[in-house]
């Protein structure tokens, strides 16, 4: 499998990840800014990739994200619009989260680069997706599906943040 | 026989059924899970399949969707709601290895009380029913809590979870939308007749 289709696959097979941009793409299609909000998230995945390729690798990073799932799921099962700051830093932080927690699995230094390409590619492209797709909701009247969706995606990500708690973090 | 309904009113009927279809089709959706038999194993199946293995647990489920389309909008999308969140905050105590005493015993009264609430086509204020329905959802993720599989890909359990647990709510939901015609309502009320009946056998289990 080449590096670049290995990190395409990444976010869309590992189950965190997904739930993550799920729960974030339905707070974010809620906003007043969703754009803005989406493009804080991009610049946060694209600073969190970058410290990868730096080696840097905090290992909180996967709870910090699933906590940004809790909250943005929350927020979209509430239906709540939050102020632009909070917003665009709830965007940042998942973005920054979700890139912190995506280490290429690779042997050389080209072959990581590539899977952080395919990471960063099929991101953006599911997050696109879940987000037109909660905007297609909302417009045809289907938005309650999107707080049941929120709730699903914010009662998953508490069950395994109480899990990785009780187990001791690895930190 | 023919009806002679206006044909704005057909329409109207047969967008109902079409709704009805629909959301007991994604419902349904949590039964072909029944086909992995076997312990409930790590894992989004054996996460999905988890809810499935008890009926003390399924029929409160459906009876919460029931419920919720007796009552109406809002409750019949605001317990779907609530609930998921609710029973994972209870999950999460049994985790964190927080005891909540009476466990099963709330569990088997959850099945009576809600299915008592449908059988008698109950309409207390929205506030109480979200307070039962809360509180009883708390018992429910308490147990599943405790009964998470050791070693298991909590994540991809946890979706599968919290998945299947939805859809049977929505698989109430969907049959108690039939509550709009007569015979409907009075199938749905009988149902939750049944899960009041399934919840006594089970507190009688117990004794």
């Amino acid at each position: 499998m080449s590096a670049f289709l290995a990190g395409l696959l990444t976010p869309l097979t590992t189950p965190a990840h997904a739930l993550a941009l799920v729960a974030f793409g339905l707070c974010a299609g809620r906003q007043r800014a969703t754009s803005w909000s989406v493009g804080a998230f991009f610049a946060g995945l694209s600073c969190g990739l970058a410290a990868i390729g730096l080696a840097v690798r905090p290992l909180f990073a996967l709870d910090v994200l699933l906590g940004c799932t809790l909250v943005n799921g929350g927020i979209a099962a509430l239906a709540w619009r939050l102020p632009a700051v909070l917003a665009l830093l709830l965007g940042a932080s998942t973005g920054l989260a979700l890139g912190l927690d995506s280490p290429p699995q690779a042997i050389s230094l080209a072959a990581a680069r590539m899977t952080l390409i395919g990471t960063a590619a099929a991101v953006i492209s599911a997050l696109v997706l879940v987000v037109l797709a909660a905007g297609l909701l909302r417009r045809t009247g289907a938005a309650i599906a999107i707080r049941v969706l929120g709730s699903w995606c914010a009662a998953s990500a508490m069950l395994v943040l109480a899990v990785r708690f009780s187990r001791g973090l690895p930190y | 026989m023919q009806l002679n309904l206006p044909r704005e009113t057909a329409r109207r009927e047969r967008d109902y059924g079409a709704r009805v279809a629909a959301v007991l089709t994604f419902g349904l959706l949590a039964w072909p899970a029944a086909a992995h038999t076997g312990s409930a194993s790590g894992g989004f199946a054996g996460g999905f399949a988890h809810p499935l293995f008890g009926v003390d647990h399924m029929v409160a489920m459906v009876a919460v969707g029931l419920w919720g389309a007796f009552l109406g909008a809002p409750a019949i999308w605001l317990l779907p709601v609530v609930f998921p969140l609710v029973m994972a905050a209870g999950g999460a105590l049994a985790i964190l290895g927080l005891p909540l005493p009476g466990v099963e015993i709330g569990i088997a009264l959850s099945a009576v009380v809600l299915g008592m609430m449908v059988a008698l086509a109950a309409h207390p204020p929205l506030w109480i029913a979200a307070i039962l329905v809360g509180a009883f959802a708390v018992f429910h993720g308490h147990a599943h809590g405790s009964e998470l599989p050791p070693g298991a890909d909590v994540v991809a359990f946890s979706i599968g979870f919290v998945l299947a647990t939805g859809l049977l709510h929505l698989t109430g939901i969907a049959l108690g939308m039939v509550a709009r015609w007569p015979a409907g309502r009075f199938a749905v009320r009988a149902a939750g007749g049944a899960i009041a009946l399934t919840g006594v056998a089970f507190l009688r289990g117990m004794e």
